[in-house]
């Protein structure tokens, strides 16, 4: 056999692009469990319509890009190897973060074809795209289809009040909030018992359970969504004259914690420096507060939609301070030599 | 002393450390019965041939006469008859002129012993000895015994920090009075009133070792890569090196435990550099070894001594971390090989590079604290100057940590290293 010849360093970690994916997959499997049990059957189509054309895009693309007439088999087989599952992260994603709408089955397989086709795969797949793909077909569909600004509640447990109509037909918690109709109670919001939303954005425990795991394999930093949603908290405070009552429901309600847990936090639409990273997220929840209060809607998706655009400004102005690095000490030679 | 904790910095990674194939073989000599000695085993210019065919040399002879400042002289290994001097294929990817000398007899000419030498003649004798730093890079040890800034104190790395190499540890173990004694000489030499043996906490019989000499000992925590000469000295004395500066410009000097042996060697007996001990390991070896080898002994013999089995899938000369991928069990034992390590297919897990994800994780492990993503973006465009605005291209120290930690198996550590070789043919 002919020895593998390569440069330093000859040992490589075991943790490969595909096992970090499958890790957020796997993060991912309490909220969506939680969204099919609240919202039964129609949790379950759109999961599975936005799930399967989400593959089925990419899929195609590979098959037209590879020029699959040739050898059907071996280009089955190559497409497997180096399939990463963010298609699939970008689907279910897109799914859990639409309301859970039966008679607009095919709104998730648009969203999902325009996410992975037009936003992941013409930017040149996994690592290229500019935007983050769920993102970017979420709010594809909120400017295509009225659908998309009715929210059913969840229909499991107490629901905590009488209001059903406006549940139902109304925009999410946050609008009840801003419109000053009564408001659910901290614990139904946690654990998205009668609230209305999207899938997978109701129930937080679930949420922060897959946000935990994805901590503890140390897929993200756990102090980025953390910041998120703290500024996000205090900022809406202090907006609303440093009424603390309102911390709680507007950390709660909404897609905030998905959105920071899942979505903002997706490697390729940050910055890469830690530095970076802190800023990104900061400016993220005062935006996220700031525009909540201006639109009175829900914003999440537009915040990280318009941060995405300026990750490069962040990383551009950021620059590599090496261990034993001082700042260069300016003496009046260097002055009189500029002037 | 009893020994305290190092400090700690805040990154690199912890590699598993494969240590206990060969950590309790003891270390065991290697005949051979040809030595093809290259001349240039060390950083600097090559060392000038002495010899030539057909002349008879005896152990420890000089065959090659240091070049300039920045060289170091080489001597014969073994006993007999040069049979050629000339270029030779070095198995890793270049050549060098090699002296090859076929054994006949055992004769030697050592250097006269010292007895009670001052600092000159302890650097003198380094110097003569042809000793070149043993941890890997070769820089000669005379140079740095005589530093151009005052040295107060001297660091003995035994970190071992890369994995599967139990050389150091070995000898701490068997040659500690050794090692003391050679620290002595080079603390003399420096002028350094502190010495202090800096060691990771996974060689604890080491440690309690050294915790009976009059040195200070210093447990580092078991991380990739403490034994980088920055990383130790900050670990050890907290003094941070500016960049671009040296290691005596804080005060301190750094020197491997196996360099202190063979100092210890070249004053007490008189002996060059002429032999060192290399551990054969990796999953592609029957029975790991730490072998004491003649400079000079051709690999293919280490491998014999050990059996490789069928799984050997790549050769490495030196860690696994910062050594060099041979075209197989070709080229020979230099003053600086460490390792020569059989690699099976599993353990280097070489995959084909997957496009970047952006995870940042090679900034998060950098021990320099660099962007290694940002450099390999920019080299692969040909934009070296970007390359170290964004990614401190210059201030790399090519641990290869970045390569090791990256998902998408991209060889980020060979892309700092073309940019850094394009930057300096630009300067």
């Amino acid at each position: 056999m002919k020895p593998i010849l390569s440069t330093a360093p000859h040992v490589k970690t075991r943790r490969t692009t595909k096992h970090i994916m499958l890790d957020v997959l796997i993060a991912l499997l309490p909220a969506t469990v939680a969204g099919i049990v609240y919202f039964g059957l129609a949790a379950a189509v759109t999961v599975a319509v936005a799930l399967a054309s989400a593959f089925l895009t990419e899929f195609v693309w590979y098959l037209v890009q590879n020029k699959f007439h040739r050898a059907p088999k071996e280009t089955l087989k190559k497409f497997f190897a180096q399939f990463d599952f963010t298609s699939l992260i970008t689907g279910l994603l897109l799914a859990l973060c639409l309301p859970a709408n039966l008679s607009a089955w095919y709104m998730p397989a648009l969203g999902a074809i325009f996410a992975v086709g037009a936003v992941k795969m013409l930017f040149g797949g996994t690592g290229r795209n500019i935007v983050n793909p769920a993102i970017a077909g979420r709010v594809f569909l909120f400017i295509s289809f009225s659908a998309m600004t009715a929210y059913p509640a969840a229909n499991f447990g107490a629901i905590a009040t009488n209001d059903w109509e406006n549940l139902v037909a109304g925009a999410t918690q946050l609008g009840n909030l801003f419109a000053g109709k009564p408001v659910l109670s901290p614990v139904d919001l946690f654990l998205g018992t009668g609230v209305a939303g999207c899938i997978g954005e109701t129930c937080k425990l679930a949420l922060i359970v897959g946000g935990i795991y994805l901590c503890a394999r140390g897929v993200i930093k756990w102090y980025l969504p953390a910041i998120y949603i703290l500024v996000t908290g205090l900022f809406a405070v202090a907006l609303e004259g440093f009424d603390f009552t309102a911390f709680l429901p507007s950390v709660l309600s909404g897609g905030l914690i998905l959105g920071a847990i899942f979505m903002a936090t997706d490697y390729v639409t940050t910055p890469k420096s830690k530095l970076g990273n802190l800023i990104y997220f900061a400016i993220l929840g005062l935006l996220t507060a700031g525009l909540r209060k201006a639109t009175q809607i829900e914003v999440v998706s537009f915040c990280i939609l318009l941060m995405n655009f300026a990750v490069f400004l962040i990383d551009l102005a950021i620059k590599a301070r090496p261990f034993g690095f001082r700042k260069p000490v300016k003496r009046k030679q260097d002055k009189e030599n500029r002037a | 002393m009893k020994a305290k904790n190092g400090k700690l910095f805040f990154r690199g990674v912890h590699i598993p450390d494969a240590k206990e194939f060969s950590k309790e073989s003891p270390i065991l000599p290697l005949e051979t019965n040809e030595a093809a000695i290259p001349l240039k085993q060390h950083i600097g210019a090559a060392a000038e041939a002495t010899v030539s065919a057909g002349d008879y040399v005896r152990r420890g002879q000089l065959i090659g006469r240091a070049a300039g400042k920045i060289s170091a002289n080489v001597h014969a290994s073994v006993a007999g008859t040069v049979t050629e001097v000339g270029e030779r294929d070095d198995g890793r990817g270049g050549s060098c002129v090699h002296v090859v000398i076929t054994r006949e007899g055992a004769e030697e000419a050592f250097l006269p012993p010292l007895d009670h030498p001052d600092g000159a003649q302890i650097a003198q004798r380094i110097e003569d000895a042809g000793i070149v730093g043993m941890g890997g890079a070769g820089f000669p040890a005379h140079v740095k015994a005589r530093p151009n800034a005052p040295v107060d104190t001297l660091i003995l790395n035994g970190a071992e920090c890369e994995p599967y190499l139990t050389c150091d540890d070995r000898l701490m173990r068997e040659q500690t009075e050794r090692i003391v004694r050679g620290a002595q000489y080079l603390a003399i030499a420096l002028n350094a009133t502190r010495v202090i043996v800096a060691i990771e906490k996974n060689k604890p019989e080491a440690i309690s070792l050294f915790e009976k000499t009059e040195f200070e000992t210093v447990k580092l925590k078991k991380q990739y890569p403490m034994g980088s000469e920055k990383h130790l000295i900050y670990c050890c004395t907290g003094r941070k090196i500016p960049l671009g500066k040296l290691p005596s410009d804080v005060g301190v000097a750094v020197q491997n435990v196996a360099t202190a042996h063979a100092v210890c060697e070249a004053v007490e007996l008189g002996k060059p550099l002429i032999e060192r001990v290399v551990t054969v390991s990796g999953g592609g070896a029957d029975a790991p070894k730490n072998l004491l080898c003649a400079v000079g002994t051709p690999l293919s013999r280490l491998a014999e001594a050990v059996g490789i089995n069928e799984n050997a899938a790549k050769f490495v000369a030196g860690g696994p971390m910062t050594g060099t991928a041979l075209t197989g069990a070709n080229g020979v034992v230099t003053k600086t090989t460490s390792g020569f390590l059989l690699l099976t297919e599993k353990e280097t897990n070489s995959e084909t590079p997957t496009p970047c994800i952006n995870c940042g994780k090679c900034a998060d492990v950098c021990p320099m604290r660099l962007m290694p993503m940002h450099t390999a973006f920019y080299t692969a465009a040909g934009e070296y100057e970007l390359a170290d605005r964004y990614g401190g291209v210059r201030s790399c120290i090519e641990c290869g940590t970045c390569s090791y930690i990256c998902p998408a198996r991209r060889p980020l550590a060979q892309m700092i290293k073309t940019a850094k070789a394009n930057l300096g043919r630009k300067a």
